[in-house]
């Protein structure tokens, strides 16, 4: 599951549509997401996102590269329908956290999916 | 902060899937038990952050207290308030002012009164019911956005006085007061778990809160205590999510029922204030509702596809092809006719509820719910029978049977009122269907100013306040559809008054 480092370069503002960064081996058996493999060859990798213990962690490292929800656009061309945009949810806009929808180190659907089943995918 | 310490006892916490709780470093007991070292303080903690918090949070700041937090379990602010109907019921609102509809908080009253069978409080309801309009302001003030020329009437209710946020979820409530209570200063905190109170006798203190919480992992983030100088506001809705506790409550809810509610409805703080005395009444009321569907999650568009069918269409057994109810009759009727469609080995079979497709190609309910594939349209009976897996012969059978019973307009089988009914040929709109739990009318006993009352003394517990779905005894038997809203948002000004009259003396 060899994946070229050049990932590295693509990793910050490549934040297409509804999907995420492909899941792979990233440090031993923990999978991560291919974007985010410079993160994992530090030392201290575990501590960009898990400040305070191992299994807690919040959404701040997201935002600190990626920047605020409403600050990233998705492209309505991958939306099943225009109210399925996660970005501009008309329950919950800014009032989110990241990972309530995104996981790094395994695929989930995103919250939306637990009422609109139809309209999301596992990323 | 942090050096500060007093002498307290801890309580019995109580959580869904109870963790050992870590007690930080403790300073030297006395006879009180071992003493506690906050981590914060502030003046008022706010619990939840739907209607009832949110409301709460907002007024709260704006009567002049300083330091409010708001601590939300969850990865998302908004609870069950974020993804509801978006039905708001306010009486004297200013569509009904410009159609001259004539309404007042005491006709709402009267209505939701009838509801409640004689287990409704007035006074409650009254004092809500009067705090509408001030409800609905700090909505437009806040930005929300209802539908233009839109007041409807709901079930229960005698007159139309239903408002509706344009996007047809309370999220546009929620969303909008979120970012106001935040641009006035209200600390707003999401994944803080409430694990207990802390109490001083009778007095609540502060709190037991697990920061940086992962839902639903109860052994994830760290036991920070957080000390509510003037009071603690619980605002966790209820818990028609937690099915253990369902089931204790009410037997008749089996666990094949789904549930419309969002997946923090789950109740620990109720329980967490039992455990310290505050006394709950009417828990076993807990509403549910025939519409649902297996096929979407939350309320989804079951309810309003059905209202076609109900009137129009037929409702057949998977097991044998045949129709077994009044598809008219009230909710806990149908309910118990749905439920008791069984496989051998007791799970479910979903009954199919169908109508003409050919006669609402083009209505919303129709689209939206093909679209999502809640709903299949099936082009014969043949096909139908096939994909619900019925046989094709007995299936016809019924249908032409119900035919029959259409052109007579008479239901010998079920007494259906066939008024509406309408004669059935494919292509068909076919959705299936099964109860889900919907609402506790249970919860936290109030007095009128929204206080905890204890059940040592009858007399409200000090410094303890609850709001909106978290409290019980208000609407008695049956919460009216829209009145949620209202109470939740009503709650918030109510209880603002009541802490800074109870920080007077
Ligand atoms: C799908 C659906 C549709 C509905 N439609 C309508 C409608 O159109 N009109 C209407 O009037 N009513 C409707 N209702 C009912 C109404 O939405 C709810 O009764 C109302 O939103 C409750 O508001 P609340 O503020 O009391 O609780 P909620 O909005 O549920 O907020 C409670 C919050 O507390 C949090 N919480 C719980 N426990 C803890 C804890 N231990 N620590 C920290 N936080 C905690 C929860 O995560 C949640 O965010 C609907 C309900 C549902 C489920």
């Amino acid at each position: 599951m060899f994946k070229s480092l050049l990932a590295l370069a693509l990793s910050l503002t490549l934040c297409s549509a509804i999907s995420a960064s492909e899941l792979i081996e990233v440090k031993g058996k923990t999978l991560g997401r291919e974007n985010h493999q410079f993160i994992y060859k530090d030392k201290n990798a575990c501590k960009s996102c898990h400040v305070s213990g191992k299994k807690s962690t919040t959404d701040q490292a997201c935002v600190d590269c990626h920047g605020t929800i409403d600050t990233i656009k998705i492209d309505p061309k991958n939306l099943v329908n225009s109210h399925a945009n996660p970005h501009a949810s008309v329950h919950y806009d800014t009032a989110i956290s990241c990972i309530a929808c995104h996981a790094e180190h395994e695929k989930k659907a995103p919250l939306c999916a637990e009422c609109h089943r139809s309209w999301f995918k596992e990323m | 902060m942090r050096d500060r310490r007093s002498f307290l006892k801890f309580g019995a916490g109580v959580a869904i899937g109870s963790v050992a709780a870590t007690i930080p470093a403790m300073a030297s007991t006395n006879d009180c038990g071992p003493a506690i070292k906050w981590d914060e303080t502030h003046d008022i903690i706010i619990i939840g952050s739907g209607f009832g918090g949110l409301s709460s949070a907002i007024n709260i700041k704006r009567s002049g207290i300083k330091s409010v937090l708001v601590l939300e379990k969850m990865l998302q602010f908004g609870g069950n308030s974020a993804i509801n109907g978006g039905w708001f019921a306010v009486p004297g609102n200013p569509i009904q002012v410009s159609e001259g509809v004539k309404d007042s908080p005491a006709l709402l009253v009267q209505d939701q009164i009838a509801a409640g069978r004689g287990m409704a409080s007035e006074e409650h309801l009254t004092a809500i019911a009067n705090r509408a309009l001030d409800a609905f302001n700090l909505c437009v003030d806040s930005g929300v956005r209802f539908r233009e020329g839109f007041n409807m009437l709901v079930g229960g209710h005698s007159i139309a006085r239903a408002v509706r946020t344009v996007d047809g979820t309370g999220g546009e409530i929620t969303r909008n007061l979120y970012k106001v209570a935040k641009s006035e200063g209200v600390d707003l905190r999401n994944q803080q778990y409430v694990e207990d109170f802390i109490m001083e006798n009778n007095k609540v203190i502060g709190l037991k809160v697990r920061r940086n919480f992962r839902y639903p992992d109860l052994t994830t983030g760290e036991i920070v205590f957080i000390k509510a100088n003037k009071g603690v506001v619980v605002a966790t809705g209820g818990f028609a999510m937690n099915k253990q506790l369902c089931k204790l409550l009410d037997p008749s809810i089996d666990p094949t029922m789904d549930c419309t509610n969002a997946k923090g409805a789950t109740g620990e703080v109720t329980l967490t204030a039992m455990s310290h005395g505050a006394l709950a009444v009417h828990m076993n009321m807990i509403q549910t509702g025939h519409w649902g569907s297996p096929d979407e999650g939350g309320f989804g568009w079951s309810n309003a596809l059905l209202s076609i069918t109900w009137h129009e269409g037929m409702v057949v057994s998977v097991l044998n092809g045949k129709r077994f109810m009044n598809e008219r009759a009230d909710r806990k009727y149908c309910s118990d006719r749905i439920l008791a469609n069984r496989y051998e080995d007791n799970s479910p079979a979903y009954p199919i509820a169908f109508f003409n497709y050919n006669d609402h190609p083009d209505d919303d309910r129709v689209v939206r719910a093909l679209r999502d594939e809640m709903a299949w349209k099936m082009d014969s009976v043949e096909q139908m029978a096939t994909k619900f897996n019925i046989d094709p012969k007995t299936l016809q059978e019924s249908i032409d049977l119900h035919n029959k019973h259409v052109a007579e307009r008479k239901d010998p089988l079920f007494d259906r009122v066939m008024d509406t009914a309408k004669h059935l040929a494919p292509p068909f709109v076919v959705s299936r269907i099964w109860p889900k739990v919907h609402y506790c009318m249970g919860g936290l006993k109030t007095d009128l100013g929204c206080r905890v009352i204890g059940s040592k003394n009858l007399e409200p517990m000090k410094n303890l306040y609850a709001v909106g779905e978290a409290t019980g005894g208000v609407h008695g038997t049956t919460r009216l559809s829209s009145c949620a809203c209202l109470e939740g948002l009503a709650g918030g000004f109510i209880v603002a008054e009541t802490i800074n009259s109870d920080n007077k003396v």
